[in-house]
């Protein structure tokens, strides 16, 4: 790596003895250069990038901003209508109007708006034991990489056990929250809501599942199951699938949801 | 402490040429909340070490396998343990060839004893590595990303394991992979001398190396020290040559246990363990203290020139090292999505027959790979004496739900010459257990599991315990022999 002593930095011209002491800094990295491959080779962190004089090195700083970009993609984009007509979804929309107020107003991704609450009673079955929902939430990018992977095996699974599933629904500009008014107008036993993650800089792919039982609005977030991380780095969407399966006959042989149905999920209460 | 962990009881016995221990120790398994990570053991706490006993023997060949059972249970009584409260572990015979003649009925009597989840099993390179486990040397290589060798040397083996702490496929916990294992019948009670110096027994390896040197060794003689030295020392040539070859010396090849490697490798540390290995860092001041050869061998290690020159590190255990691996190290779990019957296992000795890397194949060139490892299962195994059989796949393809439906397509047909009471366990190394696992029990009725995150070899066997952690993984010990 160049030392870089360069005119624009801070205080009075190095000294000799700087100059030595970042000698053997350069020594070190070198003399440790195949731990520190190890190292980084084990997480996706940004570990070991090195750095010109004070300044990221210039291939890591367009790594960085390509992937913020990647990640503001992911929340600023839309999930195509192709996708829907794929997934064979109802497209419904919360009472957010663009991507800047659906940032600035949770509240208001939390419900739909009034024609979208006609066309969901109009379209989708009532009271069924499952009603599963597709939302951007955070990241549009997720909905595309794992939802085309994970409902149709989630949708088999519950067939196959004999669980009525309602009319699946897609809600653009959706909070988590959302799936307790959807399921509290359809009178469902269970909602299910797919839903886009906060990009990081790591994955903008990244997709959580999160499950009540008996949905009405305002239920308390202490109250929903949730299988995170899902993505190809992560759990794989097919896994996550029938993972699904599994928690929501669970869901509904319990009559319950979040940290009443899990007791290792209830020590996070007490502790 | 939260309802997130849980305990496993794990009794490791190591039936060594020399000795015999046993020890219990509680493995903590811990499921990280959130239900991303798969449960794993966070903790290894060995709560009760048995006394080293003499191996007891019926004669200089046989073990006396009752007397050895009678010290287990007395240990397992001492350790307030319940047999039948035993979750896993291992038994682990080892020692001369010859005495390892009747090491099936011994670990299969102690295994029946200890507990109905103890895995009996025999053999120089697992003891190898896990005495490398227990010593320390697995997790030196992996923290420091070093190549270590552990050489456990004991009364009547020496069993090296090389560790090589870096990353990738096939690491350990600790992240360091088991480079190889290379052992030798060499070891410290290849000739035992009576009270008064003289000898009392030579085990055929101590003759052919007295052979070779054409020192007059008889039983019954009292030899020399110089003569002695001479011998512990051409034994220190062959552990140095062990480690340092290829190529190696024609009396290390004839005294070498199973394979020797082709290549060989430079190491960064080397740690001793055992009964004579212990003694290398400080031999004792009386060599005949141990009535046997471990004093001078030890002697003849510490001040061989080769040995001066390598970087010999300090063990966590010396004369345990392999007693406790096998009580804390021989258990691993898998991935958290397992599909499996409710109450299939636990099951024991389940041979895996290896379909290896299916990823882009299609069709016939699916099912092919399939087809002849269950082809393998039925040829090697009386189907009718198995608790189950297993399949192990390298590489399922892409992770898609067409791909594992047509994966589950050519599995189905490939075990359909199977009994279809017999139960099968898919195994794979990708995270994929439960959606493998629904769209197999759409294709079939038999009994069936699927574990991930898991990476057995053909001809391995499979001791899997009953799920753990809320149903979301099960114990797995992966045995290279089964009895």
């Amino acid at each position: 790596m160049a030392s870089d002593s360069g005119a624009d930095a801070d205080g009075p011209e190095p000294t000799a003895d700087r100059d030595a002491e970042s000698d053997v800094e350069t020594d070190r990295a070198i003399a440790d250069e195949e731990a520190l491959r190890r190292i980084a080779d084990r997480t996706p962190t940004r570990l070991g990038v090195g750095r010109a004089g004070p300044r990221p090195a210039t291939d890591s700083l367009l790594a960085f901003r390509a992937d913020h970009a990647v990640a503001r993609d992911a929340v600023r984009s839309r999930v195509g209508d192709e996708l829907l007509a794929d997934l064979d979804l109802v497209a419904l929309r919360t009472k957010v109007d663009d991507a800047d107020q659906y940032l600035a107003r949770p509240d208001l991704g939390r419900e739909l708006d009034a024609a979208s609450r006609e066309r969901l009673l109009e379209k989708c079955d009532l009271e069924p034991a499952v009603q599963l929902v597709v939302s951007d939430g955070l990241s549009s990018t997720a909905v595309e990489a794992n939802v085309p992977e994970l409902l149709p095996i989630l949708r088999d699974g519950l067939a196959e056990r004999g669980i009525s599933v309602g009319t699946p629904v897609f809600v653009e500009f959706g909070r988590v929250d959302v799936m307790d008014a959807i399921g509290e107008e359809l009178g469902a036993d269970c909602c299910v809501i797919l839903i886009g993650e906060r990009p990081g800089l790591g994955s903008a792919e990244s997709l959580s599942a999160y499950l009540v039982y008996g949905p009405e609005r305002g239920t308390a977030t202490s109250r929903k199951s949730v299988v995170s991380n899902v993505h190809d780095g992560g759990l794989p969407p097919v896994e996550a699938g029938a993972e699904l399966v599994d928690l929501i006959a669970e869901t509904l042989a319990a009559e319950a949801s979040g940290i009443d149905l899990r007791e290792d999920d209830r020590a996070f209460r007490e502790s | 402490m939260t309802d997130r962990s849980e305990r496993l009881t794990s009794v490791g016995i190591d039936v060594g040429t020399t000795t015999t221990h046993t020890v219990v120790s509680r493995l903590r398994v811990e499921t990280p909340p959130g239900g991303v990570a798969s449960p794993e053991i966070a903790d290894r706490e060995i709560a009760f070490r048995g006394p080293v006993r003499e191996t007891p023997l019926l004669d200089p060949e046989t073990i006396d396998v009752e007397a050895v059972a009678a010290h287990v249970a007395t240990d397992l009584e001492a350790a307030g343990v319940d047999p039948a409260a035993v979750d896993t572990g291992a038994v682990i015979v080892t020692g001369e060839t010859a005495r390892r003649e009747n090491a099936e009925p011994l670990v299969h009597r102690i295994a029946a004893d200890a507990g109905r989840f103890v895995a009996a099993t025999a053999g120089a390179e697992l003891e190898a590595v896990l005495a490398g486990r227990g010593s320390g040397a697995a997790t030196r290589a992996a923290e420091r990303g070093e190549t270590v060798a552990n050489v456990d040397v004991g009364g009547g083996t020496t069993n090296a394991a090389i560790f090589e702490g870096r990353s990738g496929d096939g690491r350990g916990r600790g992240g360091e992979l088991v480079g190889e294992t290379r052992c030798l019948d060499v070891g410290g009670r290849l000739v035992r001398f009576d009270g008064h110096g003289r000898v009392e027994s030579i085990s055929p390896p101590a003759w052919l190396l007295a052979d070779a040197l054409e020192l007059p060794l008889e039983v019954g003689d009292e030899p020399d020290d110089e003569l002695l030295a001479a011998l512990a020392a051409a034994m220190a040539d062959r552990v140095v040559d062990l480690l340092e070859g290829p190529p190696f010396d024609a009396l290390t090849r004839e005294l070498a246990i199973g394979e020797l490697p082709s290549e060989p490798v430079s190491l960064d540390g080397v740690v001793f363990s055992g009964g004579v290995g212990r003694l290398v860092g400080s031999p004792p001041s009386e060599p005949f203290a141990y009535g046997d050869l471990g004093g001078p061998l030890a002697a003849a290690l510490r001040d061989h020139e080769r040995v001066r020159a390598w970087s010999v590190r300090e063990p966590h255990e010396d004369l345990r090292a392999t007693v406790v691996g096998a009580g804390t190290e021989s258990t691993t779990l898998s991935g958290r999505t397992i599909s499996i019957e409710p109450d299939l296992f636990p099951i024991r000795n389940v041979p895996v027959a290896d379909a290896g890397d299916l990823a882009g194949r299609e069709e016939r060139a699916l099912r092919e790979p399939l087809e002849s490892a269950v082809a393998r299962l039925r040829e090697l195994h009386d189907l009718a004496d198995l608790d189950a059989v297993a399949l192990a796949i390298a590489d399922v393809g892409p992770l898609e739900y067409d791909r594992l439906g047509v994966l589950a397509d050519a599995l189905t047909g490939a075990v359909d010459p199977l009994p279809p009471s017999l139960p099968v366990v898919v195994v794979t190394r990708q995270n994929c257990a439960k959606a493998l696992g629904q769209l197999l029990r759409r294709r079939t009725d038999r009994p069936l599991a699927v574990l991930d995150e898991l990476r057995p070899r053909g001809g391995d066997y499979l001791d899997v315990g009953a799920p753990i952690a809320g149903h979301r993984s099960v114990p797995v010990v992966v045995k290279t022999l089964a009895f």
